[in-house]
């Protein structure tokens, strides 16, 4: 579990660097949709990009401006530092617009920063929609995609090796959501912030080391006891979060835990396997598309909110935190539909907004999560006292 | 009996009050110091000095506000938002929506008969709409911010401030201090920039019922007019303690809860 937490709380991680000590290649991705397998079938380190340690914005701010969503902006300020070098190529997708610009940011910034603009620099396309056409257009994106892997990287990727990436990868699926299973759970066994912890490193870790961790971490769980003091039951959705101190700061000296999440780092897309019988790229594409869990895609805002009530049930969550960071338009507008859909239903909710970054709004969020705990705290009394 | 203590520490002022059987018996307010420990020490020091009790004397005490986890001798500590929303109740039983202007943050509620939170809503990282806004303004006006509300009701002809941001309408009453603009209209301009911020808060908890003002702007008339207007709302007052001791006041009743419930328990 340590090295889960040690992973997710640094760029330039025990296991990465043992990677690149075998002068073996790691290139970083941008959104959740980024199918991971193909990498690992070419012998390549798939990392998913974070923000995380960012402390400064000069750069950011310079080639972004001040009013957009200020987590590709400390990516593009963690590149400027030079803090990614060591990535062999990037892979940007059209997560949002803030998140389509950092290609043109990044690039512009390389004429001003030497070095930060890796040897393989691609832009993935992903559809907004998941239906027919969109489905097609996708896979011939993951098409496209193998072939400029594969001519730069010097490699080749057969449909055997991406079957084998593909049951690698589900390996450490089924884990997670045994695990998880372990924390929806009327008595949780395992915190939310491990559990979110372990989630990104999932994004950052060679997969057979990252599923041997886990199968060990399972093993030394099913020997804890249940976790004390878990009265209230939290689910926490919203915008992008790569940084286990947001949930840490809900569970921490309260009698809470975010038992469900719908995060694109967490267990939302890990937490089911990809069709293993299937043409991999059609199964692939089927994956990382046709879900449409996020607010990125269009027409699909029923299908999540049914699949929210589904984890709310299912994990008995008495009050769900939505966030989104400043200028995220997508998360924004959602949380406002949720906040709406789920009142309704007497699911009490909290709608935060918050910078992405070092915990600088620590106390303002402090401050509402705690009245928000104390209204579903309500009919209890106020103090077990310090 | 028993006697219980709230204790708010805020970022302008702190307070506490001592209670016992639900009444006040001694109440202090002091200018934040900078370290929160300290504030909340001088508070409950000068409340006790005020029931001629000591601290011996006190069976149970809530912290609230942002120093709410750095007072030593607190039992337990809960948020200003949820004391807030008792010491509505407390000060009006029949509260239903509290609007509470502080130091650093402004804060709309609605309530449930017991005095419950069951929305909220608060500003974000902005000094517009806080007590702070209309300190500076003070400040640059070169008098008291007591004497904000009483000034504002002899304004003829009020400015409108083109920004609600505190840095850019500093610039701007400066601008009209050197261009003669009476100080009442000047004044009367700030009360109402600062109402119209305030109002777009509270209208995201859709106000209903009675309102109350809680903090120490609820004392500030010129505010409190102008957001009725622009709520369309007739807002209470707080006649039974100062409604800037509405934090401290909810931390002593949710104390008081606590002890009751513990001897019926036992
Ligand atoms: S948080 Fe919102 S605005 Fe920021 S990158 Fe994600 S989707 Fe885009």
């Amino acid at each position: 579990m340590q090295l889960f937490h040690d992973v997710a709380n640094q760029i330039k991680c025990q296991p990465l660097i043992d990677w690149k000590a075998l002068n073996r290649p790691v290139v970083g991705y941008t959104c959740s949709q980024v199918p991971a397998e193909i990498f690992h079938a070419a012998g390549i380190l798939p990392i998913r990009m974070r923000g995380i340690e960012t402390d400064g914005m000069d750069i950011g701010d310079a080639y972004y401006g001040p009013f957009i969503c200020s987590f590709p902006k400390c990516l593009l300020q963690l590149v400027g530092k030079g803090a990614y070098k060591f990535i062999d190529g990037a892979v940007i997708t059209p997560g949002c617009d803030a998140m389509r610009r950092l290609d043109e940011c990044w690039r512009k910034a390389g004429e001003d920063y030497d070095g930060i603009i890796p040897g393989f620099f691609y832009y993935f396309d992903v559809p907004h929609k998941a239906e027919g056409h969109g489905m097609e257009w996708f896979v011939e994106e993951i098409e496209y995609l193998i072939a400029e892997i594969e001519d730069y990287f010097k490699v080749t990727i057969t449909d055997e090796n991406l079957r084998a990436a593909i049951l690698e990868y589900n390996k450490g699926r089924r884990l997670l959501s045994e695990i998880e299973s372990m924390r929806t759970s009327e008595t949780p066994v395992v915190s939310g912030s491990d559990m979110f912890a372990a989630t990104i490193a999932g994004t950052v870790m060679p997969r057979a080391q990252y599923n041997e961790e886990l199968t060990q971490w399972m093993a030394s769980l099913s020997q804890s006891p249940p976790m004390e003091n878990v009265r209230k039951r939290i689910m926490l959705i919203g915008s992008i979060t790569d940084d286990p101190d947001l949930i840490r700061l809900i569970e921490t000296d309260t009698d809470a835990m975010v038992v469900a999440e719908n995060l694109c780092f967490g267990v939302r897309s890990e937490g089911r396997p990809v069709d293993e019988d299937a043409d991999p790229i059609s199964a692939l594409a089927e994956h990382y598309l046709g879900e449409s869990t996020c607010p990125r895609m269009y027409g699909r805002y029923k299908q999540r909110l049914a699949v929210l009530k589904e984890k709310i049930e299912q994990s008995h969550v008495d009050g769900v935190i939505m966030q989104n960071i400043r200028f995220c338009d997508l998360h924004g507008a959602e949380n406002a539909l949720f906040e709406k859909d789920l009142e309704a239903e007497g699911i009490p909710c909290l709608r935060l907004e918050r910078e992405y970054g070092p915990m600088i709004d620590k106390g303002r969020l402090k401050l509402r999560i705690n009245a928000f705990l104390e209204r579903l705290g309500r009919g209890r009394k106020y103090a077990s006292s310090n | 009996m028993s006697i219980v203590a709230g204790c708010d520490v805020g970022s302008l002022t702190s307070k506490a009050v001592i209670m016992k059987h639900n009444k006040i018996i001694g109440s202090f307010i002091l200018r934040s110091k900078p370290r929160p420990r300290d504030s909340a020490d001088a508070a409950v020091k000068g409340a006790l000095d005020a029931a001629g009790l000591a601290l011996e004397d006190i069976t149970y005490c809530i912290g609230t506000g942002y120093g709410r986890d750095r007072m030593a001798f607190a039992d337990h500590s809960v948020s200003e938002i949820s004391c807030h929303g008792k010491g509505a109740k407390w000060l009006l039983p029949s509260a239903r929506t509290v609007i509470d202007i502080g130091g650093q943050d402004c804060k709309a509620m609605k309530l449930d008969s017991d005095g419950q939170v069951e929305r909220f809503n608060a500003n974000d990282k902005c000094a517009s709409g806080t007590g702070r806004f209309l300190e500076v303004m003070a400040n640059v006006l070169g008098m008291d911010i007591n004497e904000l509300g009483p000034l504002s009701r002899k304004a003829r002809s009020p400015i409108t401030l083109a920004s609600t941001c505190t840095v850019w309408a500093q610039a701007d009453v400066i601008k009209y201090l050197n261009s003669g603009t009476p100080i009442e209209d000047i004044g009367a301009g700030v009360n109402t920039a600062m109402a119209k911020r305030v109002a777009i808060l509270a209208n995201t908890v859709k106000p209903e019922g009675d309102v109350l003002m809680t903090g120490g702007v609820a004392k500030n008339m010129g505010v409190v007019a102008t957001l009725e207007k622009l709520l369309g709302l007739r807002i209470k007052k707080a006649r039974r303690a100062d409604p800037q001791m509405a934090g401290a006041i909810g931390a002593a009743v949710m104390a008081y809860e606590e002890i009751t419930s513990r001897v019926l328990e036992n």
